[in-house]
């Protein structure tokens, strides 16, 4: 719960990271900036930072969980994020066994 | 015939569905594509003399609206842009996967109303875009329609609807 004011300070990827991270106890944690893949689209006018990441999560969370459910349990976990000029996530949501892991 | 009605919706007119009497429609249009507008019912009032209002305030809420889309439309997407031209890439991926399938496809494009915008988010949950709804079941969005294509999820869903609808 703290150190709220240094978390507003990292990166977006950082604070999505952070904030994926232990909620999920993720085995694997991958967020990539893609803002720049749509640059100059429609209502992302004037800003091409930080509006567009990829991410993947390896999670025995995800277990049992339908997509629709997974994706959601990663929206409302970013959902700051989602306020605050976030304008979209490409995920993959997978458990570990999914994922060919151990 | 299909030509001149789809001409009517480019003007904002909607209301296609003969068996209702009164639609509301918000600031944007809604899309119809391979849906047989008329029904057979020859009940004597034409397409053509229906007044071409644009908005028709029916005291619908914005929620009623989304409400009465994903009820009355087996396949709606709400998305960014419309379906000729959709103006982002997870909204024309979405599009391209569903019109694979021979099923009619409803569309509203959210850029053209805030309001809807976010009735929309607000009654799914959900808040990005593309939003697909089949058979009023919120779906998800381009990643999950893309994956249901490829596992073949998606047409065991749609299987049941036809463009004859």
């Amino acid at each position: 719960m703290a150190s709220r004011g240094v978390n507003a300070l990292a990166s977006r990827a950082s604070r999505i990271k952070h904030k994926l991270q232990s909620a999920l106890e993720a085995s694997v944690l991958e967020v990539e900036d893609v803002s720049y893949q749509h640059a100059g689209h429609a209502a992302v006018k004037g800003s091409t930072n930080e509006t567009h990441f990829n991410v993947k999560i390896v999670s025995p969370k995800f277990r049992g969980q339908s997509l629709v459910k997974r994706h959601r349990m990663v929206y409302d976990l970013l959902s700051e994020e989602l306020q605050s000029g976030l304008h979209a996530l490409s995920i993959v949501a997978k458990t570990p066994q999914e994922a060919g892991g151990s | 015939m299909a030509r001149s009605l789809s001409n009517l919706l480019v003007r904002g007119v909607t209301g296609l569905h003969a068996a209702h009497s009164l639609r509301t429609v918000v600031s944007g249009s809604l899309y119809q594509h391979g849906m047989r507008y008329s029904t057979t019912d020859d009940s004597g009032s034409h397409e053509d003399f229906r007044p071409t209002t644009k908005v028709v305030n029916s005291g619908l809420s914005t929620k009623d609206i989304v409400e009465q889309d994903v009820k009355e439309n087996p396949v709606m997407i709400y998305m960014k842009g419309i379906p000729e031209a959709p103006q982002c890439g997870f909204s024309s991926l979405a599009v391209r996967v569903l019109k694979q399938y021979n099923v009619p496809l409803s569309a509203r494009n959210i850029l053209e109303d805030l309001e809807l915008k976010n009735a929309v988010k607000a009654f799914s949950h959900w808040p990005t875009f593309p939003q697909i709804f089949i058979k009023g079941e919120f779906i998800g969005g381009s990643d999950i329609i893309l994956n249901m294509h490829q596992s073949g999820e998606l047409k065991e869903k749609l299987k049941d609807i036809s463009v004859d609808n």
